[in-house]
């Protein structure tokens, strides 16, 4: 039974090895419910591994993780309980639009076959359609409303808006933000750019080099984050250049805005990387 | 489930179908034309009658092999165009990450699958050769080759294993060589080597086989295809005994005693026609060895390699939904 207070992910000491490639090590982190969570990292930095392993297409290899208070994609219920999609939004070229919508009415017990076709209805897609022939944007847009439709508590989308352009990104964020509203589901979104997310996220996750940086509330993040020019005032810590993390209150300091704080660990962590290497 | 299947599988679906008809119509036509001329060949005056019989060999060995070839290449078919792409093609185009995501378990995706397309193979396969042994029936009745490699394997029940086994092992084929057309070619060789070993070295393997003494006489010679006889002894090639399928290519011809037969008795019979030697060499009180698969058997065979494809099946299956459970992501 999944209640308001059940974490919506929750995992210790997660791992993920493709032979000898580490894809995630060591990934612990508390999601609570009802949040949009970006996932920032850069490419290769195990982002899709970490989705993939929420909704049980990828088994782990060390480590735990519970989805929604159970294992990924454990059972069929489990499964009715998150949607997802994957990267570049795979749909079946063969089938027609509303062939998708069958296809989710037929294989979803909480199927919600008004608000698929209301979607489909205001995004302008003709049901008679091959999926085949639609842009990358109404592509994107069908898989989630398959994803949608299905009335999912988590909803995980992986690079959702990676091959839309800027227009297209825009208007498919605003109506993520819309439906989420009208849904009450919890959101995890991917992207390799923060500026994507920014406008719609309010918890962070940043992973980079097959590790989390940073993971918490955007506010939270916000609130013990800075930017200090010169010295290091005492109990802060450097991230990179003149982005500090301190609790304490620092006079002087300026605010940091969440592109800056993310590039600032994706930043540190790519030259600890180099460092490490060299 | 089942309408999914159903929606991406009807394509495939009715392209066999017209196959299926075509082939039907034919095979209903030809089986018509064998049933008359059977007919005619069982009402020849006695005169006609070898000629008769000739006639009728010839004019349906051709058109009868060509169509059991067929049959037997319909399994292949579903396997590398049913079976290999079932899984490959999700895999490839990432469908499986929109399908393996509703609320029903990869479990029971492939149970679905697996089971309907299934009994689609084996539906379309079974009608096919319950037509062609209805067609043939009077045919192989005449002919009584009902061991022979194209005919066993193209008549009666044994087609079913075939076209189950084809689809569950070009699926299982596509589902862990995750490339269509890596999976089609693999499933095509596998296939073809199963279906090359089987009936050269297996089948006869299923049942122990029976070895007998039979005389030597004109029964035994007009059922052989040569005798030959030099200084060590004589032999009997191509001997086969009524509806039995003959494991002996060539026997040595032997006294009643056991000791080889000789020139020098075979010369005691040279009389001067054909006929009349052979009737003298029968005189002779002559035998040879014979190992066989009795006619009676046809039915065991037929239901043990069929339970053997069908047990493979299962097997398939079972290692296929393991990996798709713990391997495929």
């Amino acid at each position: 039974m999944t209640t308001a207070t059940t974490p919506v992910i929750e995992t210790g000491g997660l791992g993920k090895r493709y032979g000898r490639t580490t894809a995630l090590a060591d990934c612990t982190l508390h999601v609570p419910a009802g949040r949009i969570v970006g996932l920032v990292g850069p490419n290769g930095a195990g982002k899709s591994t970490l989705l993939g392993l929420t909704c049980g297409v990828i088994a782990p290899t060390t480590g735990s993780i519970k989805v929604l208070g159970n294992r990924p994609g454990g059972s069929a219920a489990q499964l009715a309980k998150v949607g997802f999609v994957a990267q570049d939004a795979p749909v079946y070229r063969g089938l027609s639009v509303a062939d998708h919508l069958r296809l989710g009415a037929r294989l979803n017990p909480r199927w919600d076959q008004p608000l698929a076709e209301r979607r489909v209805k205001r995004l302008g897609l003709d049901p008679a359609q091959k999926a085949g022939g639609l842009s990358g944007g109404q592509r994107a847009q069908l898989a989630l409303t398959v994803a949608a439709a299905k009335r999912a508590e988590l909803l995980i989308l992986d690079e959702p808006v990676a091959s839309l352009d800027p227009l297209a990104r825009h208007a498919f964020l605003r109506d993520l933000l819309d439906f989420v509203a009208e849904l009450g589901v919890s959101v995890v979104l991917s992207s390799h750019l923060l500026g994507d997310l920014e406008q719609v996220c309010d918890h962070l996750i940043v992973l980079a080099a097959g590790r989390v940086q940073l993971a918490g509330d955007v506010d939270d993040l916000l609130a013990v984050h800075h930017r200090v020019a010169g010295a290091l005032p005492t109990g802060a810590e450097r991230i990179h250049e003149d982005v500090v993390r301190s609790d304490a209150v620092l006079p002087g300091a300026q605010p940091v805005d969440l592109e800056d704080l993310g590039m600032a660990y994706m930043t540190r962590a790519a030259v600890a990387s180099i460092g490490g290497a060299a | 489930m089942i309408w999914l299947t159903w929606r991406q599988f009807r394509t495939q679906a009715l392209v066999v179908a017209a196959a299926l008809a075509a082939i039907a119509i034919y095979l209903v036509y030809l089986g018509s034309r064998i049933r008359d001329d059977y007919a005619s060949v069982l009402g020849c005056q006695p005169s006609d009658c070898a000629t008769a019989r000739h006639a009728f060999d010839e004019s349906y060995t051709g058109p009868l092999s060509i169509v059991g070839l067929l049959l037997i290449a319909v399994p292949a078919v579903i396997g590398i165009f049913w079976g290999a792409p079932l899984i490959a093609r999700e895999l490839e185009e990432r469908t499986d990450r929109l399908v393996w995501n509703q609320s029903v378990t990869r479990t029971r995706w492939l149970a679905t699958k697996l089971v309907l397309l299934t009994l689609a193979g084996a539906a379309v396969t079974g009608l096919f050769s319950l037509l062609l042994t209805w067609n043939a029936s009077r045919y192989d009745q005449f002919i009584g080759d009902r061991f022979g490699a194209v005919n066993f394997a193209s008549r009666n029940v044994v087609p079913l294993g075939y076209a189950a086994f084809a689809f569950v092992l070009g699926t299982v084929v596509g589902l862990v060589a995750r490339r269509t057309l890596v999976a089609m070619a693999l499933t095509l060789a596998v296939f073809a080597i199963v279906q090359l070993l089987v009936p050269t070295v297996v089948r006869e393997h299923l049942m122990a086989p029976v070895t007998t003494t039979v005389a030597f006489d004109e029964d035994a010679m007009s059922r052989s295809d040569a005798f030959g006889i030099n200084d060590r002894g004589a032999t009997i090639v191509g001997y086969t005994m009524a509806g039995t399928w003959s494991l002996t290519d060539d026997a040595k011809v032997l006294n009643a005693d056991g000791t080889p037969y000789t020139l020098q008795q075979a010369k005691a019979c040279e009389k001067g026609s054909q006929a009349e030697n052979t009737a003298c060499m029968a005189g002779q009180n002559l035998h040879f060895s014979y190992t066989y698969q009795p006619a009676g058997r046809y039915w065991p065979f037929q239901w043990i390699e069929l339970s053997a494809y069908l047990g493979v099946t299962l097997l398939l299956a079972a290692f296929g939904f393991w990996w798709i459970r713990h391997r495929s992501s």
